[in-house]
């Protein structure tokens, strides 16, 4: 029987995904990833979570609570950091055992180290530490590493012309959102951590809202990864999340570049690379003065009328000057 | 060069010895008040962490005061900190504020640091000898202001009126920072012990012994935690706290090896529950408990401010600690809607609970009740 390896839809599923899909696969073993969020789920997932931490973190407790039962390892890594210079949120590092001291009767959990703030080629070393106690060779190993590598490099891609994660994951293939272009009427970017803008649940799908509003949307994964260095520099310091770099970096290129009418900083309640982050990128939308800005902030409130309201008025005030502008 | 720099436990009376000697002119900001909290909420982002919103309201009040240079210190992640200084900076800026900012930066206080120390030391002419000699006494000042205040947590709850130590506290801090030589040093001190010894007090009492760990800032300082320490006092416990302005000093420049109680050793003992040191206070506050408890401590009260990245994760581990060594844990997530009534109901609360339980271990223990 081959063994069954749980990934939680949740965090960082949202971007590394491909990777330890296609690693898991090729290493021959069974990926399960738990159902999308829905309120049950979500619900009864909270009832584990500690109160004092974000919505995504208690999230990653409610989807490893959904497929516990039905996998023989859980596959929570360990982020330090995903880049050199740079490191993650500390939730994050911690989550292995906040996971385990948490939920009772959970399967192993394998958290490998991913810590690639000094040197750029530690990850290899420590999945295979953890595949080679699972009883692989070195050489299936590396060999999952590269396809792994690849699948991902392959969705990175992908991404950067504009397709947007969730409808990559699925392996149904569904239709893709649209994807930029420009004959269409209204541009707007949109940035955040990946897990806030690509849980359809926690964020009322407004990826979608967007779509059905005529909107093209850009993300920051659209910007290449020396756009963003080179935008962030003359603030005196190394901002050293690497969320908070690319968001950041992101929002200055789209600023800076005028492609886009407006800009949506979607954050999550507590959040704290968004805390700091979140005042720097208002600071220059105030002096770029001609992107119009909305931060919207996530709870855990159910009722999605909070955020479609105050969509519709941003999307309706991108409009309005637009038409003010082609009057004039 | 009027420079400020932000609270830090005793952190001032430090200063302020040394710039008597080799200065730099430090203005402090004024004490701590509900003006300062709400200066500091009205300008920071509405979801920083409390010592933001705090640091920036004496910043702001120091600037007002006069003061034109800010110190601050930063690090490289992945606590939020190391963002203070760069938005910061901005706030005031935007505020109109015209300041020089200082950033203490780790890597580069060896360097950068030092030789601007050296720099302000020679035009004021004063020799390398001579600085020394200050910062020693400087560092002696700051220690004997700890020892008084470990005193106080010892002394408070037995005694006998009420508020009596906390007075005798501010009279030998006020005095020792007056001190200006180390003979005087030494003879305050002396001073100070005698007037612990003249307070009334209740020796047949058996006060709960009680710790206090958490995040740094919160820990220290007495404004931000809402002077939960003389609050434990006074409902008759003695506290103890991990973190001193001096343990923080020797913590980074490695000079705590033989320290028992020592972080890097709190860090040790948290390895089981918690495979990698995440930094901040997160792995000591999770060590902490464990090594207090060896030494007959009742209860932890952990203190974090509200949405603290690092000690969220050491709260959900010290549930797991608390289990495994018999030891309730208290956790305050403080934001600045602070409440003392709050405050107060908790802690009598927890230290009822305590009461409670050391009555119940002694009838569980000692079958034969009554013998006595």
């Amino acid at each position: 029987m081959t063994l069954r390896i749980g990934i939680p839809r949740a965090l960082y599923y949202y971007r590394y995904f491909p990777f330890w899909n296609a690693f898991f696969e090729t290493l021959g073993f069974d990926v399960v990833v738990s159902r999308p969020s829905h309120r049950g789920l979500i619900d009864e997932g909270f009832k584990y979570a500690d109160d004092d931490t974000c919505i995504p973190m208690k999230m990653a407790f409610a989807h490893t609570l959904n497929i516990k039962d039905q996998v023989d390892f859980l596959f929570i890594p360990r982020l330090l950091s995903v880049d050199v210079k740079t490191c993650c949120c500390p939730r994050l590092a911690g989550l292995p055992e906040m996971l385990k001291y948490s939920i009772p009767g959970l399967p192993t959990i394998l958290d490998p180290y991913v810590d690639e703030r000094y040197r750029n080629s530690t990850l290899l070393r420590s999945l295979s530490e953890m595949a080679s106690a699972l009883g692989k060779s070195s050489k299936e190993i590396k060999q999952a590493y590269q396809k792994g590598e690849m699948a991902y490099q392959l969705i990175r891609k992908r991404m950067e012309q504009g397709e947007k994660i969730p409808e990559l994951f699925e392996k149904a293939g569904k239709k893709n959102l649209s994807s930029p272009k420009n004959d269409s009427e209204k541009k707007i970017a949109v940035v955040g951590h990946p897990y806030c803008l690509y849980d359809p649940y926690f964020n009322f799908d407004f990826l979608r809202i967007l779509e059905e509003a005529q909107t093209s949307v850009y993300t920051q994964e659209m910007v290449p990864k020396e756009e963003i260095d080179s935008e962030i520099q003359g603030f005196g310091k190394d901002i050293y999340w690497s969320s908070g770099r690319e968001i950041l970096g992101a929002s200055l290129h789209y600023l800076r570049s005028k492609q886009v009418d407006g800009l949506i900083y979607l954050t999550c309640f507590s959040c704290g690379v968004d805390s700091m982050i979140e005042p720097l990128v208002r600071r220059k939308v105030e002096e770029n003065g001609k992107t119009l800005y909305l931060c919207l902030m996530i709870d855990e409130h159910t009722g999605p009328s909070g955020v479609l309201t105050r969509m519709e008025a941003f999307l309706e005030t991108v409009e309005r000057r637009k038409t003010n502008r082609r009057m004039a | 060069m009027k420079l400020t720099v932000p609270y830090l436990g005793h952190i001032d009376i430090f200063l302020n010895a040394m710039a008597r000697k080799i200065g730099p002119e430090f203005i402090f900001p004024p004490k701590t008040s509900s003006r300062t909290l709400l200066l500091g909420t009205k300008y920071s982002p509405e979801s920083a962490c409390l010592p933001f919103k705090f640091i920036l309201g004496n910043f702001i009040e120091a600037l007002e005061a006069g003061a034109d240079t800010i110190a601050m210190i930063t690090d490289h992640g992945p606590c939020r900190v190391g963002m203070y200084d760069v938005v910061m900076q901005q706030i005031l800026k935007d505020l109109g504020f015209q300041f020089n900012w200082i950033v203490m930066d780790d890597t580069r206080i060896l360097g950068d640091y030092l030789l601007r120390f050296n720099r302000e030391r020679k035009r004021r002419g004063v020799s390398f000898w001579g600085s020394l000699q200050a910062i020693r006494f400087s560092w002696k000042k700051v220690r004997l202001c700890e020892s008084i205040e470990r005193m106080a947590h010892k002394m408070r709850p037995l005694e006998v009126g009420r508020g009596e130590t906390t007075r005798v506290q501010t009279d030998c801090l006020k005095l020792i920072d007056d001190a200006m030589t180390l003979r005087e040093l030494n003879f305050t001190y002396q001073q100070c012990l005698k007037k612990f010894d003249g307070i009334e007090k209740d020796i047949s009492k058996n006060p709960i012994k009680m710790l206090i760990t958490g995040e740094g800032y919160m820990v220290i300082n007495p404004h931000a935690n809402q002077d939960i320490e003389r609050r434990l006092g006074e409902m008759g416990v003695e506290v103890t706290r991990t973190m001193w302005f001096t343990t923080q000093i020797t913590h980074a420049l490695h000079l705590d090896l033989f320290n028992p109680k020592s972080k890097r050793k709190a860090i040790k003992a948290s390895k089981p529950y918690l495979r990698h040191n995440l930094g901040g206070e997160c792995n000591a506050s999770i060590g902490y408990p464990i090594l207090y408890k060896k030494e007959g401590y009742e209860g932890v009260i952990q203190l974090h401010p509200f949405g603290c990245m690092l000690e969220a994760v050491a709260k959900n581990i010290l549930v797991k600690v608390s289990r495994e060594y018999d030891l309730p844990i208290l956790t305050f997530s403080l934001s600045e809607n602070l409440s003392e009534t709050m405050i107060d109901t908790r802690l009598s609360a927890f230290v009822d609970l305590l009461q409670k339980r050391r009555e119940r271990s002694k009838f569980i223990s000692s079958p034969l009740v009554g013998e006595d």
